[in-house]
């Protein structure tokens, strides 16, 4: 693909201009799909018939100079929200066969700009992981060496952009699902504030932390889909009503004067030296840009692991009960009750991390323990979030590392459940506190893997971390992964 | 974590393991406990009318009929019959 086209920016010019056609440049994609997923494994399911279809749609408003921001730009959606009439598996037996019958309300506003949706992509069954390595369709791996995870959950959201094989992509985030696969495959991905974006329609894991969000190759572009994405909904009870604004509007603007914290406990031990010092760096081009660095200390970072674990899973454990094998998704072929018809599907359905879930969730709630798992840990939230109003009384936003480390071949982590959760650290206090945060490229380590940089925001102020993002970007050069 | 820990928790979440998976599961949830008891060293109480931050009760939708799903858009993803889901028998 043409290097200088590989964003919706580019893309928007290049099409209202003609100087390209919205079926040229999906079919581009569709190439790139056939040619390379076979070895990055980003799609459980292209769609390739739909996307040529629309293609000519869009291609016709664009010709009638109809075309609104995201008109004929080639759009993955990550697998966990229901797009009609298109499987949405949740990359998980479970869903394996599952037609959704309706649209999530993000998908009812990209279809109003006429995307074209190339396909749904892989991620850890039930957005639980951090690898994509429990998805039961598709094990991602990472554009930039594929014997190396993308991340997760949403890391075949994140491996398909870097990796070309389409411009923009939707993921969700519960504790850090997009922005560390951000991280991990050097592209750029932003969790909106809490309520910013309706969760209907998304397959529901931890409902008070849970938002879709985008990942694209720049700021700039996450804003866009933004612009598009957010808004109050009616059918999702926590959607906010805050107005919406243009998310990219502060781009450009200086950074004088703005205050940029760094929270001493996420440059500590555990954190790889090659990313403190790429952080530490970023943190030092925006002090050349004009921004004031002020140190700070987050104490409660040590137990929000925990906390993260025990209600997520808390919530997971209500909100998988719905998978009884007979309203909708896997049913057991044999069974001579109705309790064994449940227990027998879901057994065979779910995967070993989500019942691991399932069972800590019901643990943390059950009798006897309630008090002292998930009373704790919503004790913990709320002075997690004290923490982070005390920190924003004093700065216009925090920046920390993505990621303690760098993509992992799966076999190095994957199966230690404990390490897993542990590798969480740097982002799950974000969702905790309900916060915007971006994360975006700031480096690479000596093997070239990607480094992320995260920028947390005030909550609702997505306009502030998109323009510190794209200042950065702006002074950074990205490197490529090595395709085919 | 014991055992009979790991069956009950699987009897509320109506999964059903192996003995071998049973052994193997419950050596990863103490694990993973170990790692919860973390929070138990945080002196600090819930307090309810601290939360609730993302429920905004002055914006509660009109109490209005609205058409429902047909019943066959409600029935594609399950084994039906008659207009109604399949389930074992429940009753003698």
């Amino acid at each position: 693909m043409d290097s200088s086209l590989k964003t919706i920016r580019a893309q928007r010019e290049a099409l209202d201009a003609k100087k390209i056609s919205v079926k040229e440049l999906t079919q581009e994609y569709i190439n790139n799909i056939k040619a390379r997923d076979g070895e990055i494994k980003s799609y459980i399911t292209v769609t390739e018939e739909g996307a040529l279809a629309q293609a000519e749609t869009a291609q016709k408003l664009i010709d009638e100079g109809k075309s609104q921001p995201l008109t004929g730009i080639p759009m993955a959606i990550k697998d966990n929200i229901c797009t009609e009439g298109v499987r949405t598996t949740c990359a998980s037996k479970m869903l394996e066969n599952f037609i959704p019958q309706y649209n999530a309300t993000v998908m009812e506003r990209l279809n109003a700009q006429n995307i074209v949706m190339l396909g749904k992509t892989s991620m850890d069954e039930f957005a639980m992981g951090g690898s994509t390595q429990t998805s039961a369709f598709a094990k991602t791996r990472n554009p930039y060496n594929t014997e190396c995870v993308p991340g997760g959950s949403s890391g075949g959201s994140a491996a398909a952009v870097a990796a070309d094989l389409c411009t923009v992509s939707l993921g969700s985030d519960t504790g850090g699902s997009i922005r560390q696969p951000a991280a991990f495959c050097g592209v750029t991905g932003i969790k909106p504030t809490y309520s910013r974006v309706s969760r209907f329609g998304l397959v529901a894991f931890a409902s008070s932390f849970d938002q879709i969000g985008p990942i694209a190759n720049s700021a700039y572009d996450c804003a866009q889909v933004l612009d598009c994405i957010c808004g109050f909904d009616p059918h999702d009870g926590t959607s906010s009503r805050e107005a919406v604004p243009s998310f990219g509007a502060k781009i450009g603007q200086p950074l004088k004067g703005m205050k940029l914290a760094l929270p001493k406990e996420f440059f500590g031990e555990g954190i790889d030296d090659e990313i403190r010092k790429s952080v530490l760096a970023a943190a030092d081009v925006y002090k050349s840009l004009g921004a004031e660095l002020i140190d700070c200390s987050m104490p409660s970072l040590k137990y929000a692991v925990p906390a993260y674990y025990l209600i997520s899973s808390a919530e997971a454990a209500s909100n998988l009960s719905r998978y009884d094998g007979i309203k909708y998704g896997h049913r057991t072929a044999e069974a001579d009750s109705y309790e064994e018809l449940i227990k027998k599907s879901r057994s065979e359905g779910f995967g070993d991390e989500v019942k691991r879930r399932i069972l800590l969730g019901n643990y943390a709630l059950s009798s006897g323990y309630y008090d002292a798992y998930y009373g704790k840990a919503m004790a913990l939230r709320q002075v997690i979030r004290e923490e982070y109003d005390g920190l924003f009384a004093k700065c216009d936003a925090i920046l920390t590392p993505t990621t303690p480390a760098v993509a992992y071949r799966p076999e190095e982590q994957v199966s230690d459940p404990v390490k897993m959760y542990q590798a969480d650290i740097c982002t799950v206090t974000v969702n905790i506190a309900g916060l915007p945060a971006v994360s975006t490229p700031c480096g690479y380590n000596a093997q070239g893997m990607p480094i992320g940089l995260s920028i947390v925001g005030r909550r609702f102020d997505e306009q502030t971390v998109i323009q510190l993002a794209d200042a950065f970007e702006q002074t950074f050069t990205r490197i490529s992964p090595k395709l085919d | 974590m014991d055992l009979e820990m790991v069956k009950y928790l699987a009897e509320l979440g109506k999964l059903q393991f192996t003995d071998e998976q049973l052994e193997k599961t419950a050596a990863e949830m103490t694990d993973i406990i170990e790692l919860m008891d973390g929070v138990k060293g945080f002196d600090v109480e819930y307090d309810a009318h601290k939360d609730n931050h993302n429920v905004f009760l002055e914006s509660l939708r009109v109490d209005e009929k609205h058409d429902s799903m047909p019943t066959e858009k409600v029935l594609a993803n399950a084994v039906n019959r008659d207009g109604a889901f399949v389930v074992p028998k429940v009753v003698e």
